[in-house]
């Protein structure tokens, strides 16, 4: 509230230092990725992390450890990411650009289209092809679940067969708890988390394949 | 309609969520249980989700605005936008919780949880999407093509708006 664009504002000249990333400019960058990603997360991701090395927002070392951050934190892990980049460029006032920018554009863009489809979708044009568009949702869903699913599935694997049917028959049972209406999500999330922690603490991993020819 | 349950509802799900979908369960069921939403509506947010452009988590605004319109649409992207927040806190203890195993087994199974409960919900939808044979064809095809990379999703949809036009009117 406090913050004004007014031509009195003092620009503080620190010659070492490289001049601060303009609001306006954070909000159109994040706002050009935003309307630029189709289709999921993996392009959203690739444009923000070109958009960093380009302009040398991050290097590639505080990018990977900010992306492994957000791994440990609820939500949509590309808001949280924007909201590091967004803090490191400009603190609160950079988050909130760069997160606007970010979603604002594309939700006004979701929420028309969905206007647009409630105003038309008794048309039977419009019902035929929602036939078709319906089951490939699913698909797509299936098919991000997977991505999402893949590195787990490898990493899991590295670490021996007991480990990874373990992992495997808990993606089941949560499946299988929401579908039978066995317990809430949440408590499926618990549950989950807690099972998964033991069997990880508890089952140990396979010896490394390469003998260690230190010991006699 | 109670507006801070409805924001409650989307909000609770983006806290619980990992990944863009991972708010999916916690919304069907919710909603679905106090009967503001049909099992259609969700499907239909997910296809606008992805037909419009940003990350894949705004799926859930087109599912506000199905729900209770323009104000719905607002309220999800605020429920959507806050629990992101907690990044600030995660990140002031990070290089504390860095070295503890127990904070990533239990990542990982919140992770593997979020994918068991999503392939759970999407079976529940896809009972009411994929009603025809033709229906289990375009969604493996969809679910192929996604996984090859080669065409954009964008590309794909059309293809299945296409097959619908074709063989539905």
């Amino acid at each position: 509230m406090s913050r004004e664009s007014s031509p009195s504002v003092k620009h503080i000249q620190n010659a070492p230092q490289p001049k601060p990333t303009g609001l306006w400019r954070i909000f159109f960058t994040f706002g050009m990725i935003g309307i630029q990603s189709f289709g999921g997360g993996s392009a959203t991701f690739l444009l923000i992390h070109q958009t960093c090395m380009k302009h040398g927002w991050m290097d590639e070392d505080e990018f990977i450890k900010s992306w492994a951050i957000c791994q440990l934190s609820p939500g949509i892990n590309l808001i949280k990411l924007t909201i590091l980049i967004g803090r490191k460029l400009r603190g609160f006032s950079g988050m909130l650009a760069a997160n606007s920018g970010l979603l604002v554009p594309s939700a006004i863009i979701t929420g028309l289209m969905t206007a647009f489809y409630t105003l038309y979708k008794d048309l039977p044009a419009i019902q035929a092809a929602m036939r078709g568009i319906l089951p490939a949702t699913i698909g797509l869903s299936l098919a991000m679940s997977a991505n999402l699913a893949v590195p787990i599935f490898k990493a899991a694997k590295g670490e021996g067969k007991v480990r990874f049917v373990v992992q495997m028959v808990i993606i089941a049972g949560a499946g299988l708890a929401l579908a039978l209406d066995w317990l809430s999500p949440l408590w499926i999330m618990l549950a989950a988390a807690g099972l998964t922690a033991l069997a990880l603490t508890y089952i140990p991993t396979p010896p490394p394949a390469i003998p260690e020819s230190q010991n006699e | 309609m109670n507006l801070f349950l409805f924001f409650w509802i989307f909000l609770k799900a983006s806290l619980l969520s990992f990944g863009g979908m991972g708010n999916l369960p916690f919304l069907h069921k919710d909603l679905l249980a106090l009967g503001w939403a049909k099992e259609s509506d969700f499907i239909t947010a997910i296809a606008v989700g992805q037909l419009s452009p940003g990350p894949s988590g705004l799926w859930s605004v087109s599912l506000g605005y199905l729900v209770l319109g323009p104000v719905g649409s607002l309220l999800a992207l605020i429920a959507l936008s806050l629990p992101p927040l907690l990044i600030l806190v995660v990140s002031t203890f990070y290089s504390r919780i860095e070295n503890q195993p127990i904070v990533y087994r239990a990542t990982r199974g919140l992770m593997l949880g979020i994918i068991g409960l999503t392939l759970g919900t999407l079976w529940d939808l896809g009972q009411s999407a994929i009603i025809s044979w033709l229906d289990v064809g375009i969604t493996l095809a969809a679910l192929a093509l996604a996984l090859s990379k080669k065409l954009p999703v964008i590309v794909i949809l059309a293809l299945a708006a296409a097959a619908g036009l074709l063989f539905y009117s």
